[in-house]
């Protein structure tokens, strides 16, 4: 009856022939999720770490080099140091902090608005404002150019209509802040949208029954509990800034030097990759530092809901 | 039966999965190592690496369709990159290869990263070139003269390009690149960001040739000139058309360096007064010159599985309408070294003549030198985007 029931008793005495457990990585390695994650973890080793690798061995190579197979030496970063490269990455930092700040006061209220103003229409307006994103940034910049140069769209309309002259209002740093702030502008709005929608409108009703005023809203509960999405959409545009390329050069007339012209440049025309690889490590190195000091200050499990 | 779900079922064949996957990666090796031949039915496809014009549809879209065959191609920003990739291996992606004149004969043919042409096949259509491009050509070979490494086809000489409604050629041939750095002239020029042909004429207006060892002093001079020279700019910009958009407006009068290729466009569209201008009175190292002049040498890529395409490609190019159609392809207007053949002159028109300044160009040409290797690059390089990096400061 039992064989019938399918059901095996084992009575004191009896020993099952059951395989031994495996242990240690075995066991490990056999788990599904460990399983499933190996494709992915395979790709990003080959597609991620393994070029940022590569990058990292350049950069100990000597000066005009084109293999990783030679006696490592600190040459390069030497030679970075003694020279005005911080100048670079001075002016990436200090535009992309300026574009960082811009960005949040212009997005905080549309972001708002988005979430809590203008209901259905919002999404029309998400579309609108993603649509650019779709045309390459090159592209998008030189139409700018053509709008702020000299006897371009602004300066000839402003000259036709009002009878005012304008210079060209480009090769400026402005231009090039300018350039940042519209090119990144949407990677700061859509996590602010997010943090935004996750403060929960109860709360926002509880500190106005307990008195509190529009600003005392906005300062201790609005803002801090939207801070993980405004936290995620600076760092991402802090980043993306930082290592701008096309801005400065369109729009900027290369009156300012970033960190990325410096490196496209050992690339291309100094034929120093090490030396570019070398400072692509310093810039990987100043992003990595402050990402890890932001994310750990933002409750990413609680974002996705998590917890 | 129950059903299991995708990771059962995966425990449950793992031993018919891994033989599969044995048999795959068998295949695999098996393939990879098959003779070469087998996979290098590269008849039908082809590979272009070139500046822009050699690229665009007006060159390949007839040889596509006449040789049935699929052909990539893509421009280059700069020569030094080009060469770079081809170092790190790009040798097996591309089959034609177009580079200024000097890397070919001493550094890719050194360096095996082009094969040598068919000199029975090839060389009859030298009778093509104009005078100063005759058979041995010197940028065509290799250095022991044996080798025939490419085809010369586009040229052009480089100086500065003014706009001559402020400031005549004769002004400007005379004062040369001293009209740059008088500080009356400051924010009144542009500087073209072609790393290599600013540091040329950077080195022309200090006064010596670029194409030899400088000395300290020399080096000196050139880190004075190259900072005037950046600091004085009203922008620098690696965008010729940028550039040509300034002088149009009024905003600037020059452009430092400039030459035929990158005012050509500006000129064919209805801007005449922006020129090309070779000052007189070089170096006497350079008998005088003081431009630098370029030729385009088009070669095969030491490609292991070479398409037999890409002489055809080399061939084709020198048909007089395709000579036309490379000279004037998009981007820039540039004169080719075949319009020493009537055939190929009779395609132009004056105002297309006009565009690349073909008047003056024996002129423009016999006061440049032609451009070759800069032994001091890397440091005049650093010299020069440190200049940038500093400029105003």
């Amino acid at each position: 009856m039992a064989q019938a029931t399918g059901i095996v008793t084992i009575t004191p005495g009896q020993s099952a022939r059951a395989a031994p457990e495996p242990s240690g990585w075995r066991a490990w390695l056999r788990q599904p999720g460990v399983l499933t994650a190996l494709p992915m973890a395979l790709l990003m080793l080959t597609g991620f770490v393994a070029p940022l690798l590569l990058v990292v061995a350049f950069a100990f190579m000597p000066p005009q080099s084109f293999s990783i197979l030679q006696p490592p030496t600190l040459a390069n970063f030497q030679e970075i140091f003694a020279n005005s490269f911080y100048r670079s990455f001075l002016a990436s930092l200090y535009l992309a902090a300026a574009t960082t700040l811009i960005c949040m006061v212009v997005c905080y209220p549309v972001a708002y608005a988005m979430v809590r103003v203008f209901g259905r229409v919002a999404g029309v307006l998400a579309l609108l404002i993603t649509a650019p994103l779709f045309v390459a940034d090159n592209l998008r910049l030189v139409g700018w150019m053509l709008f702020l140069v000299k006897g371009g769209v602004l300066s000839g309309a402003l000259q036709a209509w009002f009878g005012i002259a304008t210079d060209s209002m480009l090769y400026t740093v402005s231009a090039t802040l300018f350039g940042l702030v519209y090119t990144y502008l949407p990677f700061m709005l859509f996590p602010m949208i997010m943090g935004i929608a996750m403060v929960p409108l109860e709360m926002r009703e509880a500190a106005f029954d307990l008195g509190a005023t529009r600003w005392q809203v906005l300062k201790e509960v609005d803002i801090p509990l939207a801070m993980p999405g405004i936290l995620i959409g600076a760092l991402m545009t802090f980043i993306l800034a930082a290592g701008a390329l096309s801005e400065p050069r369109i729009l900027g007339g290369s009156s300012v030097v970033m960190i990325a012209q410096d490196i496209q440049n050992e690339f291309t025309f100094a034929q120093n990759w090490p030396k570019g690889s070398a400072l692509s490590v310093l810039m990987i190195l100043v992003a990595g530092v402050l990402a890890v000091t932001l994310l750990r200050r933002i409750d990413l499990d609680g974002i996705f809901g998590r917890r | 039966m129950k059903r299991k779900n995708l990771l059962q079922s995966f425990s449950a064949s793992r031993r018919e999965l891994l033989r599969r996957s044995a048999a795959l990666a068998g295949g695999i090796a098996a393939a990879s190592a098959l003779p070469r031949a087998a996979l290098a039915a590269r008849e039908n496809e082809l590979t272009v690496y070139c500046w822009e014009g050699y690229n665009s549809d007006k060159v390949l879209d007839p040889f596509r369709t006449e040789f049935d065959c699929d052909v990539r191609a893509q421009g280059l920003i700069s020569d030094p990159d080009a060469v770079n990739q081809l170092r790190a291996g790009d040798t097996r992606i591309w089959d034609v290869i177009n580079l200024n004149n000097s890397w070919g004969r001493r550094q890719l043919y050194p360096e095996n990263l082009i094969v040598p042409l068919d000199q029975e096949r090839f060389r009859p259509h030298w009778d093509m070139m104009l005078p100063e491009f005759k058979w041995p050509y010197h940028w065509a070979m290799s250095e022991d003269g044996k080798e025939l490494l490419g085809n010369i086809q586009r040229f052009g000489p480089s100086g500065m390009n003014v706009d001559t409604n402020v400031i005549s050629v004769e002004m400007a041939e005379d004062q040369g690149y001293n009209l740059i750095l008088e500080d009356d002239f400051a924010g009144k020029y542009a500087v073209l960001k072609y790393d290599d042909w600013a540091i040329m004429h950077t080195a022309l207006a200090a006064g010596f040739s670029p194409f030899r060892k400088l000395t300290e002093d020399e080096i000196g001079r050139f880190e004075q000139v190259m900072r005037k020279v950046i600091t004085n700019a009203a922008f620098v910009s690696d965008d010729m058309n940028a550039i040509a958009l300034g002088v149009i407006n009024g905003s600037i009068s020059a452009s430092f360096p400039g030459s035929v290729y990158t005012v050509s466009t500006a000129r064919f569209d209805g801007n005449p007064h922006f020129t090309c201008v070779v000052p007189k009175n070089g170096p006497a190292e350079l008998g005088g010159k003081n431009g630098v002049c370029w030729m385009e040498l088009t070669s095969l890529v030491n490609n292991p599985q070479l398409s037999p395409r890409g002489a055809d490609f080399l061939e084709y190019v020198l048909r007089p309408e395709v000579c036309k159609n490379v000279a004037f392809a998009e981007g820039t207007f540039n004169p080719v070294a075949q319009m020493g053949d009537p055939r190929v002159m009779e395609q132009f028109s004056t105002e297309e003549l006009d565009a690349f300044q073909w008047d003056r160009m024996p002129e423009l040409m016999a006061r440049c030198a032609d451009f070759d290797d800069i032994p001091d690059y890397p440091k005049l390089h650093a010299i020069f985007t440190t200049a940038l990096r500093e400029k105003g400061v």
